[in-house]
């Protein structure tokens, strides 16, 4: 396989990278955005992550408009905050009518404007604008996107479309777009947008994967979603390599790795494919980006780990048995096996004898690949589609009893709208959380970005029903008071023993403070150090998870465990071995 | 024909479908704007989201603000002068303050719908 070379390969203006959490698309796009500004090209890249890394990156404080890169100088670096987005949105929406309006209709306003629907537009017409400006095209030679997990993305990008659907069926003048006037006015730059993408002569998809199972059927997934809107020029990149062994753990991974690609799914092998090969050091500071493409250096660090013994995962379960918790998060940065740690605490504590509802809010997440519905635990999923349509039909069902047919159609009409799909899966979220009245649910989340941005629904709902006239339901009511209550909700915060997951959590953390969800344990994942290796690529890995097992156990007052990597997946009666 | 004005609480959409719960009193008042126009009867929606201007513009709507307050919407203004404040108007206000008949409403009746359907068809594209 032909190691990946920005400079050798033919490149579109616009390169989207996607992939499951943790594949190394940040890493991958940014090595690509600096070969080519060092190369002389004008290059800008985007983060549409709401949990972005590339701030860590570049060690520079970003915005959403795009910062020059002191050491690298044709390039030009973007985060494309959805919250930040919506927040910028609602104060040019008020700004004009300070001094106009009285205090408290101004924050009605505002209120209203902070749904997970102002989000989504907000953030998803900054995107718009991104690919469609005709001064942006002008002004850089590649414009690289660096994108949120799969499940988000997915829907980012199906967007354009959705909208553009919607805005042409409507007859009335689409009520739901109200809020943000003058998106109508937008139709042509959704249809640019639309048509920009599905051009193969401006766009590439850039599917990126680890050589192993579960990123490849996501990647797969992917390449089949978005080439139904018509995104079919595609190329892949496989990330973290391992070109060769020398002892049994270097060897059972590289048998793994070669066995994902033996197995690789069949539509992923007309894609042409470029490698990139594993390496010790992380992907920060320009150095490393530079050297990501080229070179490694295998150096041995001899820090110590300052912990008297390693806690393991078992402590965790105890505690969370012994603290009568209820409602149990696993959340982290995608990638970081919070599937795996969430099963596993589901199966610790129905061992002891709890009733266990495990459940994922993940899109792109499969829990049946890890675990079976065994005595005491129940499996379940958000289905979006399933969730729209059920909600559509509660609606509709409420309507019939009181209106005329030729009126639920024009309701059915607002219903088709794409923000719909927001509050049916918030209000699924609800129901889920509400099975705590009899039961522990454990709930495996989606990557940080979707997470965060399901939180601040929450609380912007919360707002909006204390004055409320609409028929809310009970679970709705009660979702913030409990996830609030620390008596019976804990957040896991997952981690890899790396820089940027510890990073991500780090804010994830600060973002549940502010939101007033408190957490105790930290779990480190898939930790190279706790397995022990000699091979030397593999050892000097291992040796960089040092200081960040000791700055997880300093922040965490020693709450904390660390898993061994593995080289089986872990699933079923092994989830008890954690 | 007389003019009748809603100026309603910021909002998500005008049917509420966004919020957080179904408001039957919204999905009341769209539907009944939609037939009213039907019948050639158009009623002005504002809501403070989307048309903040018009709350700073009619004076009366903005003296309500600013003496009582937010809570006073949505309030109903026919010809500059506000007729109803908190509620939306009920089918029999709109009856009355417009001078019209129930039927123009498009309450939920059989015989009406019949009637509604002898007259459009009933399908959306009128290709029937």
């Amino acid at each position: 396989m032909e190691i990946f070379n920005p400079q050798q390969i033919k490149l579109t203006k616009y390169l989207f990278y996607t992939g499951k959490g943790g594949v190394g698309k940040t890493s991958a796009a940014c090595a690509t955005a600096v070969t080519l500004a060092d190369s002389g090209k004008k290059v800008l890249l985007i983060s549409t992550d709401p949990a972005s890394n590339l701030q860590d990156v570049f060690n520079t404080d970003l915005t959403n408009k795009g910062v020059p890169i002191k050491d690298v100088p044709n390039l030009v670096v973007a985060n494309l905050d959805p919250i930040k987005a919506a927040a910028e949105y609602r104060e040019s929406v008020i700004a004009p009518y300070r001094g106009k309006l009285p205090d408290a209709v101004l924050d009605n306003m505002e209120e209203q404007l902070s749904g997970s629907c102002t989000v989504e537009i907000a953030a998803f017409n900054e995107f718009s604008n991104f690919i469609t400006d005709d001064q942006t095209q002008i002004d850089y030679d590649h414009i690289i996107f660096d994108t949120a997990p799969t499940g988000h993305t997915l829907r980012m990008l199906q967007l354009p479309s959705a909208w553009s659907n919607f805005i042409s069926e409507s007859t009335h003048g689409a009520s739901c777009l109200g809020q943000l006037s003058g998106l109508e006015s937008k139709k042509e730059i959704y249809k640019k947008a639309v048509e920009t993408l599905a051009n193969g002569k401006l766009t590439t998809l850039v599917l990126v994967s680890r050589p192993e199972a579960a990123p490849l059927k996501e990647a797969e997934r992917a390449s089949g979603e978005l080439a139904e809107i018509g995104v079919k020029n595609q190329t892949m990149i496989l990330n973290g390599l391992l070109a060769s062994y020398d002892d049994s753990i270097s060897e059972s991974l590289y048998h793994k790795q070669q066995r994902a690609l033996a197995d690789m799914p069949q539509d992923l092998r007309n894609l042409v494919t470029y490698a990139v090969p594993l390496r010790a050091y992380n992907i920060t500071g320009i150095d490393n980006v530079r050297a990501l493409l080229t070179k490694d250096n295998y150096v041995l660090r001899d820090e110590k780990i300052h912990a008297q013994a390693i806690p393991q995962l078992k402590e965790v379960i105890d505690d969370l048995y012994n603290t009568h918790k209820k409602v149990i998060f696993t959340m982290g940065k995608g990638g970081v096996g919070k599937t795996t740690i969430g099963a596993a605490i589901a199966r610790g504590l129905a061992v002891k004898g709890k009733k266990v509802h495990l459940t994922t809010t993940d899109p792109a997440a499969h829990l049946k690949f890890v675990i079976d519905e065994t005595s005491g635990i129940t499996l379940s999923h958000i289905d979006e589609q399933a969730e729209l349509k059920k909600y559509q039909e509660e609606v509709l069902a409420k309507a019939r009893a009181t209106l005329s047919e030729e009126d639920i159609a024009y309701i059915e009409e607002d219903l088709r709208s794409p923000c719909t799909q927001e509050i049916a899966v918030f209000r699924a979220f609800a129901q889920i959380v509400e099975k705590a009245e009899d039961q522990i649910v454990v709930i495996d989340t989606a990557p940080t970005g979707h997470t965060l941005l399901l939180l601040d629904s929450t609380q912007s709902y919360h707002k909006e029903i204390q004055r409320s006239q609409g028929d809310i339901p009970e679970s709705v009511k009660k979702l913030l008071p409990r996830l609030r209550n620390a008596e019976e909700t804990e957040v896991i915060i997952v981690t890899l023993a790396e820089a940027t997951p510890v990073y991500e959590a780090l804010r994830l953390e600060e973002d549940l403070k502010r939101a007033g969800i408190g957490t105790k344990w930290w779990v480190i994942n898939s930790s190279m150090y706790r397995r022990g290796t000699t091979n030397l690529l593999l050892s000097a890995k291992a040796s960089n998870e040092i200081e960040w097992i000791n700055r997880v156990d300093q922040h965490a007052k020693g709450n904390f465990a660390v898993i061994a990597w593995s080289a089986d997946e872990v699933k079923g009666d092994k989830l008890l071995a954690l | 024909m007389k003019k009748m004005q809603i100026f309603e609480p910021a909002m998500c959409c005008s049917t509420g479908l966004c919020g957080v719960g179904v408001d039957t009193e919204l999905l009341r008042i769209s539907t009944v704007i939609n037939s009213l126009k039907k019948n050639g009867i158009n009623i002005d929606r504002f809501n403070l989201t989307n048309a903040p201007m018009e709350f700073v513009n009619n004076k009366a709507v903005n003296d309500l603000l600013q003496t009582k307050g937010v809570a006073e919407l949505p309030a109903a203004v026919i010809e500059g002068e506000i007729v109803i404040t908190g509620r939306y108007p009920s089918y029999e206000d709109f009856a009355q303050l417009l001078d019209i008949p129930l039927s123009f409403l498009g309450e939920k009746d059989e015989t009406f719908n019949i009637l509604s359907k002898s007259s459009n068809c009933g399908c959306s594209d009128g290709s029937c």
